[in-house]
């Protein structure tokens, strides 16, 4: 609960049951400023936005630490020195939460909430000052926050509105997101989403470097997410807490530009793969082997292929050692990670050679280099024409999937009730197989398109016939149409 | 017996780990990677599948049984996951 008042303060009884902790903050007039000796302070707000900017900001605290109750009351008006100007107070399950939540809270509404305070001092001057400024200390502004990057002419200012633009998202808070999410978030990449079920265990710890000793037992994607956005007040910072499946991937994936991948075994890796070719998004990935590790840039513009080019199927995994069995040294996912963000950065800005083509393989002992080549591979399964996959699975009408450049095609009989399934905007034929041959002439087999029929079997047989027949894209819904409705409502 | 190959053979994770080094010059029969890594899986007891090997010829990844030629360099990389 938010609230001003033009009272003195009396600070409200906390009375959530089951709480560990309780932690006040009582905020106060400073008898001095700068040096000077302050007599009053006026302060002044824009109420509703005050209200509903301090309401939000509260619920965002209790949701991101977990907390039974959060109370702020601010004062307004004129107030002495040693008057209280602002009570924060939480209750958590532990006290832990409680402490950082109540910090938390007052440097959001220093930031967010506006409150402005005029300062009367001894001597008869006064002035507004800004809440937040420390004195003696140039605020922060987004102008010299980045400074030093757009004084490079690759980068300048429109290069700093570019990633300002730019969407990222991180997959994997562990070690090498750890090094790639601040590095992200210093440079200004506007929105950064940051994805990870996982909580911080204590043999992260040597090389997670956002979490410490304390962390341990609490979820990564949040405490990450804080650390991002307390590095640069001026992104939007967004946790993903959630495990990402191959239904809820594309729904993810749809708000962002460009993915890194920062996870740590083969079927996330995978996954995450398909669905930035399916998505037509690059994506930043690299895997770890002790001292070393591959790095690599996806790009669906450039002829460089896809993470099922080098391995169609996916390694069964425990064929070669992970950071738990094999064991990793810290500073190797720290390289890596800081090479994912560099590699992200160069592409929003358009800048250098970026790593599309090619395998970068690192050795920290050696600290050798190796560049391979990698070609896309015609015969990809997810990239390629190669087989097997003609049928398409439920998770293309997952929400957010781009179906814009395809073409549905219905082949269901005039006779059959014909319920569809929604897919955005995309085009939606009714063509009756029984007269393909009249209409099949007018499609342009180098396009995509999505057969469907009532259970997926007519459409099954008809699209391996046209890739027979020369239709590199023709797919077919798996279960057809019934099957897609019975599922909706799983994945929305 | 036919000429022996003069390859150059690197090897990275768990191949440098099985086999001790980074690097090595060695005289073969094998006249595609695919044999080579047969030969070398025996030798040092690899415990990689075979199809699970991709390799790389003079710094591009290259088809396993692609010809080999004397003074050749032939790279094996096991698929890597961690993170």
């Amino acid at each position: 609960m938010f609230s001003l008042t033009r009272d003195p303060i009396v600070p409200p009884v906390l009375a959530a049951a089951g709480a560990g902790g309780f932690v006040a903050f009582d905020g106060k007039v400073r008898h001095d400023h700068a040096g000077r000796t302050v007599v009053a302070l006026d302060y002044e707000a824009f109420d509703e936005l005050v209200l509903a900017e301090g309401r939000a900001l509260l619920a965002e605290a209790t949701a991101q630490f977990g907390l039974l109750e959060a109370r702020c009351v601010h004062r307004v008006g004129r107030l002495a020195v040693g008057d209280t100007a602002v009570w924060i107070g939480v209750a958590a399950p532990h006290r832990r939460e409680a402490f950082e939540a109540c910090e938390w809270i007052l440097d959001q509404l220093k930031r967010r909430v506006p409150i402005w305070k005029k300062e009367h001092f001894a001597d008869g001057d006064s002035g507004w000052i800004g809440s937040d400024v420390t004195p003696g200390e140039a605020p922060v502004t987004e102008e010299n926050f980045y400074s030093r990057q757009i004084r490079l002419n690759e980068v300048g200012a429109a290069g700093q509105a570019k990633l300002e633009a730019a969407r990222v998202l991180v997959v994997g808070a562990g070690g090498l997101g750890c090094a790639a999410i601040p590095y992200l978030a210093a440079a200004g990449v506007g929105t950064l989403g940051l994805c990870d079920f996982d909580r911080v265990e204590a043999t992260n710890l040597h090389r997670q470097v956002l979490f410490a000793a304390r962390d341990v037992g609490k979820p990564k994607a949040a405490l990450a997410a804080r650390f991002a956005q307390r590095l640069n007040p001026f992104i939007a910072v967004r946790a993903h807490g959630a495990r990402l499946t191959a239904e809820s991937a594309p729904g993810l994936f749809q708000h962002y530009d460009l993915v890194l991948d920062c996870t740590d075994n083969f079927a996330t890796k995978f996954l995450l793969n398909d669905t930035a070719v399916a998505m037509n998004k690059p994506l930043v990935q690299a895997s770890l082997y002790q001292f070393e590790g591959q790095l690599h840039l996806y790009d669906p513009a450039k002829a460089g292929g896809c993470l099922r080019c080098v391995w169609p199927e996916i390694p069964p995994e425990g064929c070669v050692g992970s950071c738990a069995e094999a064991g990793v040294l810290g500073v190797v996912p720290g390289v890596f990670g800081a090479l994912q963000a560099g590699e992200a950065i160069k592409f929003l800005l358009g800048l250098g050679e970026p790593l599309s083509d090619a395998v970068l393989l690192f050795d920290l002992r050696t600290l050798a280099t190796t560049r391979i080549k990698r070609a896309a591979n015609p015969h990809c399964p997810v990239c390629g024409d190669g087989a097997p996959p003609t049928e398409i699975d439920l998770d293309p009408f997952a929400p957010g999937r781009d179906f814009s450049r395809w073409t549905v095609v219905d082949l269901r009989e005039d006779h059959e009730p014909r319920p569809l399934v929604e897919l955005g905007s995309t085009p939606w034929r009714h063509q009756p197989l029984s007269r393909a041959a009249e209409w099949l002439a007018a499609l342009d087999r180098e396009q995509p398109h999505l057969f469907v029929c009532g259970r997926g079997l007519r459409s099954g047989n008809f699209a391996r016939r046209l890739r027979r027949e020369g239709w590199p894209h023709a797919y077919s819904l798996a279960g057809g149409v019934d099957l897609a409705l019975k599922a909706r409502p799983r994945s929305a | 017996m036919p000429d022996l190959l003069q390859l150059k053979v690197q090897y990275f994770a768990v191949f440098r780990e099985q086999r001790g080094l980074g690097e090595e010059s060695l005289a073969s029969a094998a006249t595609t990677p695919a044999a080579l890594y047969a030969e070398l899986q025996a030798r040092h007891r690899f415990t990689l599948a075979p199809e699970m090997v991709r390799a790389a010829v003079n710094g591009a990844f290259a088809p396993l049984d692609r010809p080999l030629a004397s003074g050749d360099t032939v790279v094996f990389i096991p698929p890597v996951a961690g993170g």
